[in-house]
């Protein structure tokens, strides 16, 4: 393993050390500042109204009693401007790709069980609450139809007949041709499971239009505060200098909260109508299941050949998403299925490989970014094809994989999707992790049971690997109108010798605080303690995309760094000045200037500071005042992130129930800058994967209505079913200059196949169709 | 209505309808906003509170039912002088919070664990703190956090 060093090593390092989190003290004594939480005078509350029906013309809306009502101060529909004017139109240049106009509030027709169709404002929730009872909505219902692999009765958008907005084929080499000459033939239909992001923080907004310079202030728990102005301007027909998007602290996002919602811009519309007026919409959990963004519900249809000694010839993939009933903004419905044929092949070697992917609408919630992005899916398609390929072969499932990973000696390796690999460490993750698990333990014990009447175990393994900090030629796949490879960060010393640092990352739990802060530090040499992070303000920010694809770290990271590390040679430029001491000899730590060797220090970096901003008469000629500097930072490509995890489980064949008994989980981080935080990632990422695995459904009926629409029918785990974890890192640097690697998205990339193939181990059944539930493990025993 | 009532060792009067929950009441007519809401229908626990000495769920309890109690919410955790609780301490040692929406939550059911099991297992941590949801640390944290706080308050006795 390649050893890690610092820059240089210099006192007070923070990067690579489990530094107290700057957000956790307020957090902790119940002061942190959620969207909810703001307070503003004169507030008014907005309540939804929503769509009860999956799939209806809106005859009339009567809003005639509502608006008699004392309590009811305005009532909002779409078929009025502004909001009938505008829509969302997620936009992308791929040729087969067709646009859906989802609008603010419906007002022709609603598409999906959930659907905004009027915003009620009074002076408290449950009087605006009591004011959408008072609306009369007369509907014509149409069929509605929520499976993205059945024939629609009735088309979704008139744009798109057959409900299709994107269809994309991959092809690299000769499937057929391989095939022909493969020992096995392996041919699968693979199911997943429909699941929300569900952040513990739903969505949340408060919209203030100041009248006074025709500003509109938004605070949104959004992950994406920049594209979230650049799209309200252009939706809005206003100046972006006139529109500032805070997100203060965020519970959570997942991917659910990097889309902008029509509520979003509904809000901010009616604060433009109601000027002078704070407009705060906090949305329930029963909205967020309905209406915030779904993911994952997709069909795999895979046929893959292997030869006799488990190389994995040919892949061929028919992948079919539920997109739900708008492309969504500004992703478009190509995020997941783009995502599932780009990386199917996974960490495996593979020349020949023939993917069609597509998008269907269906009567549902939209489908969004979530943690992960198909690749849960995905990736339990491809490690059910190794599993059974291993069985069919008399491999074991260990040695499959190692024939044909991706190794060291291949990198860089172009993959069939032309995706670029830089990683190739899979088989040292592998390792690790079942020196971790101890298989050979394990597999001694589950052949003891066998000849017992005790319940059988399995264990399953999955092998993935994530594209992070995707740069600019990484993230070209949807053909958006803009590229998400970049990001800003100012760094500032101030007259104090304190620093400030304005950037563009945004935090729901990952502590983006304290990293910046600990890279700054270090790329300046000052004290973490002495490093302020300002993030999730468009008036403070130059400009950041935001979190998503695990890029924050590396692509924020690296702004952070190298603009402290212009800061750090500015100071020292005019240290060497103020001493008459050459450059080479002089060194910044702990904030302070020393010269090489000497035990005491020369100056503070406070005293430079000082001479920085108001004593412009000791600077040398031709250096401009202050301690600034802003950069961008675009890796260009991406690093990828090696993972594995296997895990161990019982089943209790009485009754289907399963219990997790080892878990192991290897990443490949890069070079870590929070150990804490990594962990953190990593486990969080985790145990969701294994909500998705077997608890968390989302089920619409045949007439589209959510039939889980509360926490009491779509179960996120708990303590109770998350087991312990083991967690062990390889830290192979990444071509960026902090040398990491993305981390948030892993974890949950791994537990759909470990499951799946655990149970399958234990019982010999295959597991074709997530959740493994309880009720599913019993069924397939009868 | 009026309600009088203890928070957090002050006494306070609020005047409700008689529909408003102890969470609204406290977050919108105390300017408590340390008390979150996840679910609004008593399944994620992040509104937990103590109502005398007893936990509840903030979102389900009506703030007229609160008549004459006495409530802790995690605001009145900390020691006067800012001095963070040993479970409060612990959780931030042991990384237990993320986006910290669990999190007040998460403390006052600990609490109250810690009162009535002051040595448990992990177990019984895992078993206990099964009301609570957190989406952010997958739990092994804040089991370890209070297990800590568990063997740093039996310690002081
Ligand atoms: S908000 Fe009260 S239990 Fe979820
Ligand atoms: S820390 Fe985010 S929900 Fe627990």
């Amino acid at each position: 393993m390649t050893e890690i060093t610092g820059v240089d090593p210099k006192g007070n390092e923070s990067v690579g050390r489990a530094v107290q989190r700057k957000e956790d003290y307020r957090f902790l004594i119940g002061r942190g500042h959620y969207v909810s939480d703001l307070r503003l005078p004169g507030t008014r509350h907005v309540a939804f109204l929503r769509s009860p029906l999956a799939h209806a013309k809106i005859n009339s809306i009567d809003i005639s009693s509502a608006l008699e009502a004392d309590f009811v101060e305005a009532i909002f529909t779409g078929e009025s401007d502004p909001f009938k004017s505008v829509s969302l139109i997620a936009r992308s240049a791929l040729p087969s790709y067709i646009e859906t106009a989802q609008p603010i509030l419906a007002w022709d027709k609603v598409r999906f069980s959930g659907e905004p169709i009027a915003a009620v404002v009074a002076t408290d929730r449950y009087l605006a609450e009591d004011g959408l009872e008072l609306i009369e909505v007369e509907y014509e219902r149409l069929p509605a139809n929520v499976s993205a692999w059945s024939t629609p009765a009735e088309p979704l958008h008139k744009e798109a007949l057959d409900n299709v907005l994107l269809e994309r084929r991959f092809q690299s080499g000769d499937v057929k041709d391989a095939l022909a000459g493969a020992e096995v033939v392996i041919e699968r239909e693979l199911i997943s499971n429909r699941q929300g992001g569900n952040p513990l923080e739903c969505r949340a907004g408060v919209a203030l239009f100041e009248p006074g310079d025709g500003t509109l202030q938004f605070w949104s728990g959004t992950q994406v505060p920049h594209l979230v102005r650049n799209a309200l301007a252009e939706l809005m027909g206003m100046s972006e200098a006139k529109i500032r998007v805070v997100a203060p602290d965020v519970g959570g996002g997942f991917g659910t909260k990097a889309a902008l919602y029509p509520e979003d811009v509904a809000i901010c519309m009616i604060a433009r109508l109601m000027p002078g007026t704070p407009i705060k919409w906090v949305e329930d959990r029963a909205e967020h299941l309905l209406s915030a963004t779904h993911a994952r519900d997709h069909r795999y249809l895979v046929t893959a050949g292997f030869s006799s000694d488990g190389t994995l010839l040919a892949l061929k993939a028919d992948v079919t998403c539920n997109v739900g009933a708008y492309s969504v903004y500004p992703w478009t419905a190509g995020i997941e299925p783009l995502m599932a044929g780009g990386l199917l092949s996974g960490p495996y070697r593979l020349e020949n490989y023939d993917c069609m992917v597509r998008a269907v609408a269906t009567n549902s919630s939209p489908s969004g970014p979530y943690r992960g992005v198909a690749r849960p899916a995905s990736v339990f398609a491809m490690e059910a094809i190794m599993d059974e390929a291993a069985r069919r072969l008399g491999m074991s499932t260990i040695d499959i994989r190692r024939k044909n990973f991706i190794g060291p000696q291949d990198i860089p390796y172009k993959m069939p999707t032309r995706l670029v690999d830089d990683s190739g460490h899979y088989e040292r993750c592998l390792d690790k992790a079942l020196e971790l698990f101890d298989l050979d333990q394990f597999l001694e014990e589950q052949q003891r049971r066998r000849g017992t009447n005790e319940p059988p175990i399995g264990f399953g393994v999955a092998c993935y690997n994530e594209l992070t900090g995707l740069g600019r030629a990484a993230s070209a796949g949807p053909r958006m109108p803009f590229r998400t490879g970049h990001d800003a960060c100012t760094v500032k010393v101030n007259p104090d010798g304190t620093v400030t640092v304005f950037s563009g990352v945004t935090s729901q739990g990952q502590g983006l605080e304290t990293t910046v802060a600990q890279i700054v530090a270090d790329g300046i040499g000052v004290d973490y303690d002495d490093v302020q992070v300002r993030i999730g303000n468009t008036d403070e920010s130059l400009w950041g995309f935001g979190a998503f694809s695990s890029r924050q770290a590396v692509i924020g990271g690296g702004a952070a760094q190298l603009s402290a590390l212009v800061v750090r040679d500015k100071v020292i430029r005019l240290a060497s000045e103020l001493l008459e001491i050459d450059i080479n000899d002089l060194i910044l730590r702990d904030g302070k200037i020393w010269v090489a060797g000497e035990v005491e220090p020369r100056l503070s970096l406070a005293e430079i500071a000082r001479v920085a901003y108001l004593e412009s008469n000791r600077l040398p000629d031709g250096m401009e005042p202050g301690l600034e500097a802003t950069r961008f930072y675009d890796p260009i490509r991406g690093a990828f992130a090696a993972g594995v995890q296997i895990g161990s489980l019982e089943v209790d064949v009485s009754t289907g129930e399963i219990r997790i008994l080892k878990w192991v989980c290897v990443e490949d981080a890069g070079r870590v800058i929070n150990p804490a935080i990594v962990d953190g990632q990593i486990a969080g990422a985790i145990a969701q994967g294994i909500g998705g695995a077997m608890y968390e459904h989302l089920i619409y009926d045949g007439d589209g209505n959510l039939s889980t629409g509360t926490l009491m029918d779509y179960l996120i785990p708990t303590s109770g079913e998350i087991p312990e974890m083991i967690i062990g890192h390889l830290q192979f640097p990444a071509d960026n200059p902090l040398g990491v690697r993305g981390v948030g998205e892993g974890g949950t990339l791994g537990p759909n196949a470990v499951i799946a193939g655990a149970v399958a181990d234990a019982l010999g059944i295959l597991v074709d169709q997530l959740p493994v539930t309880e009720g599913a493990v019993w069924e397939g025993l009868q | 209505m009026r309600v009088t009532l203890s928070v957090n060792g002050k006494p306070a009067t609020i005047d409700v309808e008689p529909r408003r929950t102890l969470a609204d009441a406290l977050r919108e007519d105390l300017g408590l906003t340390g008390t979150h809401l996840g679910c609004e229908h008593g399944v994620c626990g992040a509104c937990t509170v103590m109502l005398d000495g007893l936990p509840v769920r903030a979102c389900l309890v009506l703030a007229v039912q609160a008549e004459g109690a006495s409530l802790l919410t995690v605001e009145g955790l900390a020691g006067e002088d800012g001095a963070l609780h040993p479970l409060q301490q612990s959780f931030t040692e042991h990384h237990a919070l993320q986006c910290g929406f669990c999190t007040p939550g998460m403390l006052i059911s600990a609490l109250d664990l810690l009162n009535r099991i002051p040595n448990p297992t992990r177990a019984e941590i895992r078993s206990e703190m099964s009301g609570n949801i957190c989406r952010c640390t997958g739990y092994n944290s804040i089991t370890d956090a209070i297990l800590a706080a568990a063997r740093s308050l039996t310690q002081k006795d």
